[in-house]
């Protein structure tokens, strides 16, 4: 299969994989660093290279409201957001699950004021783990490209209709330029296909109620609605993401193994973290190392099964997080972790290790040094730590 | 006063107490106005008004918030009492002392 390859930066990437996608409404509002996305997208519109409405809203709220209604017509939405506007769209993130309305939210993950700041850090999403949108983080500027496209296929799928965001971090992915093999309109076209589910949505035959008051009686049944499908969507972002696989030549799995295999201890990180625990990886390896890496890309419905199964046999995993908690008991990706594999047998002691904050860099020999911290923990038989990485005291 | 009735598959949800598995997705419900869907089930308290003190004077009629009196055939006030939610607005307004405010035991 010959592949087009093209130089672009993550947040182009998107824009690129959204105009192949074609979505009927964008409704967006531009915040660094994902303004590139919003910007290349209105160049196409405005070029007339897309059919969408672009509606040009005056703030984050307005923007995930607008696609709420776009998206009750049956209109297929797209979005993008990060930081504090991801913060002030936070209330109509519950709106959109609660209303199953399919919108897919390219984030470009940027940490959160105060002190202000502009750069990369995965908070602004992992904070939104409890608002049932299917939940993606992408390592590089290809892997934003084709979750751009999948994330529709998942969305939309009649046995989750529930919305899907997915994030790459700020400036590190978003404004990096890299190679991305590109998809060709026809191949977007037979994956996503035009026809999507009408049921539940704005009908001018059939008269329907949207956003009716529910109180005690019916509430949790309909929130129960959104957990089942949750986890419907565990298999179906497996099925999808193995028929783009098929679909583009490229593997895109809800986990990806690096060197696990026989590995005695493991780096677990997502987004473009990943890729240095990766690095490390081959360097400890060549010094005899048996280590691996394990990277997150399906954050939430949370793949605990998989993690489970990869981390079986691994004696200690050093999980770098690039995202703030505090006060909690462990970071929020060792929580989860933590949470999946309690109980279970052959799991391995974890360590957790904040980093990277405001877009600070993760050297490789920090990494390097995490892998020693880590092994010294294991060794005195420390199960559970938390550290903060990469700061001065 | 003609009385119109709610969709025949809102009845069977809430006769047969439907649960997740059945329910339509995302609280979506078929479109019907309040003669539909009966809102003053909660109600604390209920208005009943004594028709021979009632002096057609309407003014529970405009007070109420929730337009649950109705004038009937010889301009008496009567109280719709699916929709009454108990406030005592009328009987406050009522200057024939005709409305008195019930407790509603369950």
């Amino acid at each position: 299969m010959s592949r087009e390859v093209k130089g672009m930066t993550g947040d182009e990437a998107v824009a690129w994989a959204a105009k192949l996608v074609n979505p009927d409404v964008v409704a967006a509002y531009p915040i660094t660093p994902q303004t590139i996305i919003v910007e290349r997208y209105s160049d196409f519109v405005n070029n007339g290279e897309v059919d969408t409405s672009f509606i040009p809203v005056e703030s984050e709220h307005s923007a995930m409201s607008a696609c709420v209604g776009a998206s009750l017509t049956g209109a297929r939405v797209f979005t993008a957001s990060a930081s504090a506007g991801l913060a002030l769209m936070y209330e109509i993130l519950y709106v959109a699950s609660g209303m199953r309305c399919p919108i897919v939210l390219a984030i470009a993950n940027r940490a959160f004021s105060a002190p202000i700041n502009i750069h990369g850090e995965c908070t602004d999403q992992v904070v939104c783990r409890d608002t049932s949108w299917v939940s993606l983080f992408g390592e590089s500027a290809q892997e934003a490209y084709d979750e751009t496209i999948l994330s529709f296929k998942i969305a939309e799928h009649p046995d989750v209709m529930l919305p899907a965001m997915f994030g790459i971090e700020g400036f590190i992915v978003t404004h990096a330029l890299e190679r991305v093999e590109t998809l060709s309109k026809q191949q977007v076209e037979d994956f996503l296909p035009e026809y999507r589910s009408t049921k539940y949505r704005f009908n001018p035959d059939e008269k329907m109620t949207f956003g009716s008051l529910v109180l005690q009686d019916y509430y949790m049944e309909i929130k129960r609605q959104q957990e089942e499908a949750m986890q419907r969507a565990y298999t179906v972002t497996k099925d999808v993401m193995a028929e783009f696989s098929e679909m583009s030549g490229r593997k895109m799995e809800i986990i990806e193994e690096y060197q696990l295999e026989d590995a005695d201890y493991a780096f677990v990180s997502y987004g473009a973290t990943a890729g240095n625990a990766k690095a490390v990886v081959d360097r400890l390896r060549n010094k005899g190392e048996k280590v691996g890496a394990l990277k997150i890309r399906l954050y939430r419905p949370f793949p605990s099964l998989d993690v489970q199964e990869a981390l079986s046999g691994v004696k200690a995993a050093s999980i770098l997080d690039r995202s703030a908690t505090f006060g909690s008991p462990g970071t929020i990706m060792q929580t989860d972790i933590a949470t999946a594999l309690y109980g279970k047998e052959n799991v391995p002691t974890l360590h957790g290790y904040i980093n990277g904050l405001g877009g600070r860099v993760l050297t490789l020999p920090e990494i390097e040094d995490i892998y020693e911290k880590t092994k010294d923990y294991h060794d005195v038989g420390m199960t559970m730590t938390t550290d903060w990485i990469g700061y001065r005291t | 006063m003609e009385k119109k009735e709610a969709p025949d598959e809102f009845k069977r949800w809430v006769s047969e107490k439907w649960g997740s598995s059945k329910l339509p997705l995302g609280g979506t419900v078929p479109y019907h106005t309040a003669y539909a869907y009966k809102t003053g089930d909660w109600s604390a308290f209920k208005a009943y008004i004594d028709k021979d003190k009632c002096i057609s004077c309407m003014n529970c009629y405009y007070y109420c918030p929730d337009s649950a009196i109705i004038m009937d055939d010889n301009l008496k006030a009567e109280c719709d009492l699916e929709f009454c939610k108990g406030c005592a607005i009328c009987a406050k307004n009522c200057p024939a002392d005709a409305i008195e405010m019930l407790r509603v035991t369950r």
